[in-house]
């Protein structure tokens, strides 16, 4: 009877332990910010969920980047939600893309870029002190900035190729005005990460890389 | 109520706690995956418009527009010997663009109404490829192979047999008689560099015809040819 009494309590104690460890964990979160979309696509996709309470796991086909794709662009949209009850910054790293044939497909290749800055619901905390700034070069629809280089090559003024190990591409101010322990439809912010890729006569294959957003504590500034 | 009962209800409630918790969870990343592809594309146009010369009647039918898809058509004239001109020369400029090595082939059909072995057949339709031209702005430098002999008038690519005194094509894939079926004319490594589609550079080559004016059997002559370019 008293071991009983004692495994009981122990599981107790452990699981306040880790309820407690949970909430203190969560302060800061990044999910889905809603329903990715693609547009400009050949055999393209892009797969997420709508739901803004689920983690942040997007699968973008960009399809078919030769000439082949006679759209002018292929242009997708990720929107991420991020929630924090203190200073944040967003980081991005990057893996893969690395292709030795200059004229293939490289990370310069894809256009990077955030934008629309927006609440996310009612619950969503607007500070007056601070803002949240997107860091250069990253401000930018790279679909609006794409230009034709010297050497003939598309190039956009933020793109993969600006990704340096963890980078930092936005921080700022408390972005929750609760604080509870789990998402909410309407506790946050919503950006949109913007990707871009123009068709273009690139060496054959097949390229892939993954990106992962982070949020950590940010420089502290006020709210 | 049982203790133990009492115990597994309390385990299983904080269990189902932990999960719930767990399922509303925050996280402090998020990923994206992409990936992208190309494929082999190759593709040939019209360079440009058709240069004729030496006809005596005759014309260009359909024009070349350069850039836009290869649909020429051309009238020789007269190719009897009241033409007095050396050669009949017809010169249709070519443009070819790949992300990839390519092989431009061609296939010739020559149709004629005469019926004894003076009418017009392919062998007196002179044919080569002239000089490869890759300039312009992403188009890649590369050597090209020319598996004709070039300009089909010059000296080195004919002359009249000893023999039967007609006019004779003789160097290596110098007439249409060579192309009966498709049959590798030019080859060469990637041309384009990762430019746009919108760019309009690539690589120019003049597809020249000659047919010399003979005492052909009289009657009327058709000459049909297909470039096809693809990427092995």
């Amino acid at each position: 009877m008293r071991l009983r009494n004692f495994t009981f309590s122990l599981l107790v104690i452990l699981f306040c332990l880790a309820f407690a460890r949970t909430t203190s964990a969560q302060a800061l979160d990044i999910s889905s910010g809603g329903q990715p979309t693609i547009t400009g696509a050949v055999g393209g996709s892009v797969t997420g969920s709508s739901d803004v309470t689920t983690d942040l796991v997007v699968t973008i086909n960009f399809g078919e980047v030769s000439p082949l794709n006679t759209n002018s662009i292929v242009k997708v949209i990720v929107p991420f939600a991020l929630r924090s009850n203190q200073p944040y910054q967003v980081s991005v790293s990057m893996s893969g893309l690395n292709n030795a044939n200059a004229q293939a497909l490289q990370a310069s290749d894809v256009g990077f870029g955030i934008q629309n800055a927006r609440l996310l619901g009612g619950a969503g905390k607007i500070c007056t002190q601070s803002t949240h700034i997107i860091r250069s070069p990253f401000n930018n629809d790279p679909a609006l900035t794409a230009t034709v280089g010297s050497n003939g090559r598309v190039s956009y003024q933020s793109s993969l190729g600006n990704l340096s190990g963890s980078t930092i591409v936005l921080s700022g101010p408390e972005l929750s005005k609760n604080n509870s322990s789990k998402r909410q439809q309407s506790d946050g912010w919503v950006f949109d990460a913007v990707f871009t890729l123009t068709p273009q006569f690139f060496a054959s294959g097949v390229s892939s890389a993954t990106l992962i957003f982070s949020i950590s504590a940010g420089p502290n500034v006020p709210c | 109520m049982p203790r133990k009962f009492f115990f597994r209800s309390i385990l299983l409630t904080m269990l189902l706690m932990v999960a719930a918790v767990s399922c509303l969870g925050q996280s402090t990343t998020g990923t994206v995956s992409m990936s992208a592809t190309v494929s082999k594309f190759v593709e040939i146009n019209s360079g440009g418009a058709v240069t004729l010369t030496g006809n005596s009647g005759g014309g260009v039918t359909t024009d070349g527009v350069a850039n836009s898809p290869l649909a020429v058509s051309i009238n020789l004239g007269e190719l009897g010997p009241s033409n007095i001109n050396s050669f009949v020369t017809a010169s249709v400029p070519l443009k070819l663009r790949s992300n990839a090595a390519y092989v431009l082939s061609m296939t010739a059909t020559v149709t004629s109404s005469g019926t004894s072995s003076s009418r017009i057949g392919a062998a007196d339709v002179g044919f080569g490829l002239g000089t490869v031209s890759r300039t312009g702005l992403g188009v890649n430098s590369g050597a090209d192979t020319n598996a004709t002999s070039g300009d089909p008038t010059l000296a080195a690519n004919g002359s009249v047999n000893g023999t039967t005194g007609r006019y004779e094509f003789t160097a290596v894939r110098s007439n249409l008689s060579a192309f009966s079926s498709a049959t590798t004319a030019l080859s060469g490594p990637i041309i384009m560099n990762a430019v746009p589609r919108s760019n309009a550079n690539g690589l120019t080559v003049p597809a020249m015809f000659a047919v010399k004016p003979q005492f052909f059997e009289n009657g009327t002559t058709t000459v049909s040819v297909t470039f096809t370019v693809t990427a092995p």
